[in-house]
């Protein structure tokens, strides 16, 4: 029945919720584009990412796929060329130098992959945890703090050892006691396992998972190690600059853990399809759908019948 | 963020910093000191050399009434206490006290004629203020109290007087005589003794010749002499002294100190002169002959002037390139420290210090390498003898303000976007149509202005001309602008060539080159001006010497040269000959001879030219040859043959126009001609050959005055100016080389992590040590062989450019420099020797960073 002109003028002025509402961090429609003379270099092609306060977020992808490009955004370190990103209530397009300091300081710690740059070398472990909050301006506790974070990660031995008389783990480690310094709500980590073997890689994990259920940080890594997204609630999956698939993972009544990959539908309706699902199919330029009752059901093209 | 602990980190690059500090501050605050120490040296030695009668200040007055004549003592201390009250504030340090040094007052007639001699011999009556320190009673006794006498139906005043004792025996004067002085008014003067000098030789007796010595005056169209004397009495004599029917005059000498005179205060003493003679002018109210200041004082600080000005300009120009170019190297090492806290740095942006903590930071550990080395650097230069310039303190000053400031405006640019991503390597910056255009702005004013100051010349009213010091920085700056804008495209064009030829290091090695603009801007800019203003340095003092020597033969004529007002007898030319030493003896006659048959008259010199040109061997000699006739001047040319009139009269043809003689004649009607020509040549004068002893030649004649080529060439170089140019020539020529290299090192330096990581990366690839080290080499090459040669041109361009603005003739025997081509040689080598310096830097800098491992520069996913 064809709605009437009152119906339509309801639902014309009616509020509509927000995409993503109050989550902790909201990207909507993100484009990032790196300009160089003559080249230019579309990192982000409007991404779309909610998560929720206290979550453990794993974001895989292939190199060049734009990760690295989201994570600095996320951080702070980087302006996004257009869309929304939000961390926090904080909009990250609108903020000023002053904010976006603010921001870094109060807001985000990250650690990067490379262990020796989370770290000054001729720092103690203890003097470089105590960096960001002198930088931030300085908390009278501040050494009370540092100990307290490096005993809650397990690096309290390490509290007087310069960088060089650590291992790989205990650096990283101590990296993110270094991104816990001044209390941030939100934990970005870039490949923090990428320079360790899998024990270590297993240890720096949990300290991630200890800040994330303590301290009730929300931690996003970026990662392509498949163990690293076994161990978290939510894997999405970043392709060309897009989000591209989630996987969630949940305990059934067995106590098993079960992986549900999903497709990732935006908001006006784009999925991508998974490539080897395409290629199994033989689907190319376009399919043919077809809406059921509760599925969509997806058809490569029908061969054109010849006019012979 | 802990800056000592910082610094402790990075002690290795805060060292180079200092160091580099502490030495351009010395630089730059005891080279102006040394420069003023000498250029006080050189006016002191200025006014020294003057007689003091020029240098001094004397106030004079003639007393042509009894109503203007001074009889006591006390009248005269007072007018000394007067003048010495009205000497300007600049002038008063300069003026010894009262009753010291050559001060003085006196009293003397002038013209004071024997009665009966038909004016030949004079005896002036003179009086000193201080005569009993200054002579020495020989004969006789000292002057007492005047008397009277009867002439001539007359009493007339006898005054007692004392004559040197030179004047005994020249003009027939005896002590206890008595002469009447004067034609009509009539005085005598009783001879009672005689003194000598207590010291002859002190400047005192400039102002007093006349009472020391005779003076012998040839009257025009006289052939005898007139002889004068000024007689000394005593202060009774004074009493009875009166400028009614005598030329008398009162002098009071306030002599001038040299010691006390520094270069700095030379406009000031000018003015000062001025005004004491204006105000000593306004005294003379009362009196009926003026007041008058008669000194040469201003005269001898305008020559000095004139010579100061051109050594403080080309001081000036050297002083500013190394200014520029220790800032440049200190900048570099700034670059140097920025680049070895950057992960420090880095990592504090991100983990959210503010620009302010993060640029502050750097600025503070500047600071901390700087700015005590800066003080030490200002502290060494008081070891530097001189005055304290206003530049002693800004040089180190400025040095910490551009180096902090450098650094925190360096590091606040970079650290502006917290995430610092460089891709230099993917991309360069095109230059802004803005910037094109203020870049061709500079190149033309810089054009523009050398050749308007071709075409003006030099200011000299305005002291030093800053158009003058505006052009080479601007002509430096534009050759900086061109060679950075044009090096990259010959070098594209080899890159095409090297990427045509199988070998792969060339062309890698040049497209890096090609591409590495914006790392290379400040070697360049460092390089370009070390070297131009070495080069320069080198050239002007490579000309001074050069011309110094010119200017020795064109004085002296030959290695030695006797000359004597009378005729050297055969017997002493035999003996010069038979000397130790001497090689060889070309004998000539000068004269002063008659053109034709008027009163036109020349300077001749009659010598075997051949064999004078032979004396000469390789020294700069411009005289032709000539076997007959006679070589004349410019303004005896276009005579044909012409009559001179020399022993006899001779038939001479013109074989030549010539600009000198050598050793005798430089300008007015002058001739040379063959010495076989006289029918019997009375030598007077002896050109020689070898290293015979001055002395052992004048002992062998003694009627000559013996001068030789290397005394007067030391003489010439002795000149303290002109030794301050030169020495400063070389410091600057020397640092600026030591600058250049350390540039080259700096630049290499702060790259290196950068090369390194391409190196490694070409070496996975299988790139060999061996190559790997060509192709740092190649890479650093054409930077530093195109900014060597620009340089170089440079240098040799900019005394060309400037031209007849810088006179350096007063340090090279007022022969102008201009005219001596630049010696290529020490230039040359100079800028070669800095490539060949830097290549080997850029071997060893590779053959260091070999000995690290690929890994640990490169790892996989970085950017290389």
């Amino acid at each position: 029945m064809n709605p009437t002109l009152s119906e339509l003028e309801a639902k014309a002025t009616r509020q509509k919720a927000a995409f993503g509402g109050d989550a902790h961090i909201v990207c909507d429609n993100l484009v990032r584009i790196y300009k160089t003379e003559g080249v230019e270099v579309v990192a982000l092609q409007g991404l779309d990412l909610v998560i929720d306060k206290g979550e453990l977020v794993a974001i895989v992808g292939a190199s060049g796929s734009g990760k690295s490009t989201l994570l600095n955004v996320l951080s702070g370190l980087d302006v996004p060329t257009a869309g929304v990103a939000r961390v926090a209530g904080t909009d990250l397009l609108s903020m000023n130098a002053r904010d976006r300091l603010r921001y870094r300081r109060s807001v985000v710690g990250f650690i990067w992959q490379q262990t020796a740059r989370n770290l000054l070398p001729y720092l103690t472990a203890r003097e470089n945890v105590e960096l960001p909050v002198k930088l931030a301006g300085g908390r009278r506790e501040r050494r009370e703090r540092a100990d307290e974070l490096l005993e809650l990660l397990g690096v309290g031995y390490c509290a007087n050892r310069r960088t060089p008389e650590m291992s790989g783990g205990e650096q990283q480690r101590v990296a993110i006691a270094v991104a816990l310094a001044n209390s941030p709500q939100l934990v970005l980590a870039d490949e923090p396992t990428g320079e360790l073997d899998s024990e270590t890689s297993e240890l720096v994990f949990d300290s991630l998972r200890k800040a994330n259920r303590e301290l009730g940080v929300t931690v996003v890594v970026v990662t392509h190690d498949p163990l690293v997204s076994e161990q978290v609630d939510r894997t999405v999956g970043i392709r060309d600059g897009r989000t591209s698939s989630e996987t969630l993972r949940r305990e059934d009544a067995e106590g098993h853990i079960i992986a549900e990959e999903y497709a990732v539908l935006d908001r006006v309706g784009r999925l991508q399809l998974p490539r080897d699902f395409m290629n199994a199919l033989d689907m190319e330029r376009r399919v043919r759908l077809e809406l059921e009752s509760d599925h969509i059901g997806v058809w490569p093209a029908r061969e054109e019948p010849s006019g012979e | 963020m802990r800056i000592p602990l910082l610094a402790r980190v990075h002690v290795g690059t805060v060292a180079v910093l200092s160091v580099l500090t502490i030495s351009a501050c010395l630089l730059i605050a005891g080279l102006p000191r040394g420069m003023q120490a000498s250029f006080d040296q050189a006016l002191r030695r200025s006014l020294s050399t003057a007689s003091a009668q020029q240098a001094d200040l004397t106030v004079t007055v003639a007393s042509d009434s009894q109503a203007d004549d001074l009889h006591e003592r006390g009248q005269f201390d007072a007018r000394d206490r007067q003048w010495r009250e009205l000497l300007p504030a600049g002038l008063r340090p300069l003026v010894t006290p009262a009753g010291t040094g050559s001060s003085h007052a006196s009293a003397k007639t002038s013209l004071t004629p024997i009665t009966g001699t038909s004016g030949t011999r004079y005896i002036n009556l003179g009086w000193l203020s201080d005569a009993d320190r200054r002579v020495t009673w020989v004969q006789g006794r000292p002057p007492g109290a005047p008397g009277t006498t009867r002439y001539d139906g007359e009493t007339i005043p006898v005054f007692e007087v004392g004559v040197v004792v030179e004047a005994l025996r020249e003009m027939d004067l005896r002590v206890g005589e008595t002469r009447t002085l004067g034609e009509n008014d009539y005085v005598a003067v009783k001879i009672v003794g005689a003194f000598e000098a207590k010291e002859p030789g002190d400047r005192y007796w400039d102002h007093n010749a006349d009472i020391m010595h005779v003076a012998k005056v040839q009257p025009p169209g006289s052939l005898d002499f007139e002889k004068h004397i000024t007689s000394l009495m005593s202060d009774d004599g004074l009493t009875a002294l009166s400028g009614e029917g005598r030329h008398l005059s009162y002098n009071w000498v306030l002599p001038v100190d040299p010691a006390a005179a520094g270069a700095m205060d030379v406009p000031g003493l000018t003015a000062a002169v001025a005004d004491l003679d204006r105000l000593i002018g306004v005294q003379s109210t009362g009196t009926a002959s003026p007041y008058r200041l008669i000194t040469g004082l201003p005269k001898l600080l305008g020559d000095f002037r004139a010579a100061l000005a051109t050594a403080e300009t080309v001081m000036y120009l050297v002083l500013g390139g190394l200014l520029a170019v220790a800032l440049g190297v200190l900048v570099l090492g700034v670059q140097l420290l920025a680049d070895r806290m950057e992960h420090t740095l880095t990592l504090a942006r991100a983990r959210g210090g503010s620009l302010r903590q993060v640029a502050g930071t750097g600025a503070a550990l500047t600071g901390l390498a700087v700015a005590p080395a800066a003080l030490a650097g200002y502290a060494l230069s008081y070891l530097v003898p001189g005055p304290v310039l206003p530049i002693v303190h800004l040089g180190p000053v400025i040095m910490v303000l551009v180096t902090v400031g450098y650094a925190a405006a360096r590091l606040a640019v970079t650290y502006r976007a917290p995430l610092h991503e460089r891709r230099d390597d993917v991309a360069t910056a095109r230059p802004t149509a803005k910037r094109t255009t203020l870049e061709v702005l500079v190149v033309v004013l810089a054009l523009a202005g050398a050749y308007l100051l071709r075409a003006r010349g030099l200011d000299d009213s305005a002291g030093q001309d800053p158009f003058l010091l505006l052009v080479p920085v601007a002509l430096t700056a534009a050759a900086a602008l061109i060679t950075l804008r044009c090096y990259p495209y010959p070098l594209r064009l080899l890159v095409r060539l090297a990427a045509r030829g199988r070998a792969a290091v060339p062309f890698i090695g040049l497209t890096r080159a090609a591409r590495a603009r914006s790392a290379s801007v400040l070697p360049v800019l460092i390089l370009l001006p070390a070297l131009g203003v070495s080069v320069f340095a080198a050239v002007i003092s490579d000309g001074i010497s050069g011309t110094q020597v010119q200017a020795s033969w064109q004085q002296v004529g030959a290695p030695i040269r006797m000359t004597s007002n009378i005729e050297i007898p055969a017997e002493a030319i035999a003996k010069v000959r038979a000397a130790g030493g001497v090689e060889q003896v070309v004998p000539a006659q000068t004269a002063r001879v008659q053109v034709g048959y008027g009163a036109e008259r020349a300077e001749a010199i009659a010598v075997d030219v051949a064999r004078w040109r032979q004396l000469m061997g390789g020294a700069p000699f411009d005289l032709p040859d000539l076997s007959s006739g006679a070589l004349v001047s410019s303004e005896l040319r276009g005579r044909g043959t012409f009559e001179i009139g020399w022993q006899s009269r001779l038939k001479l043809a013109t074989r030549g126009v010539i600009e000198s003689v050598p050793g005798f004649y430089t300008e007015g009607k002058f001739l040379v001609v063959n010495i076989d020509v006289l029918t019997r040549p009375a030598v007077n004068t002896l050109l020689v050959k070898g290293d015979a002893s001055v002395g052992e030649l004048k002992r062998l004649v003694p009627s000559a005055t013996v001068v030789s080529q290397q005394g007067t060439l030391r003489a010439i170089q002795d000149d303290p100016l002109t030794s301050t140019v030169r020495w400063t020539m070389i410091v600057v020529t020397v640092a600026l080389a030591a600058y250049a290299l350390a540039a080259v090192v700096l630049a290499l330096v702060v790259g290196a992590a950068d090369r390194a990581r391409a190196v490694s990366f070409l070496r996975t690839l299988g790139l060999s040590e061996r190559q790997a080290q060509r192709l740092t080499v190649l890479e650093i090459l054409p930077m530093i062989l195109v900014t060597t040669t620009v340089g170089l041109g440079l240098g040799l361009g900019l005394p060309a450019a400037l031209g007849p603005a810088v006179d350096l003739s007063s340090y090279a025997g007022d022969l102008p420099v201009a005219g001596h081509p630049p010696g290529l040689v020490l230039p040359g080598t100079l800028a070669a020797g800095l490539a060949a310096v830097a290549v080997l830097g850029a071997y060893a800098h590779t053959a260091v960073s070999r000995r690290r491992r690929i890994g640990a520069v490169l790892r996989v996913g970085d950017l290389t």
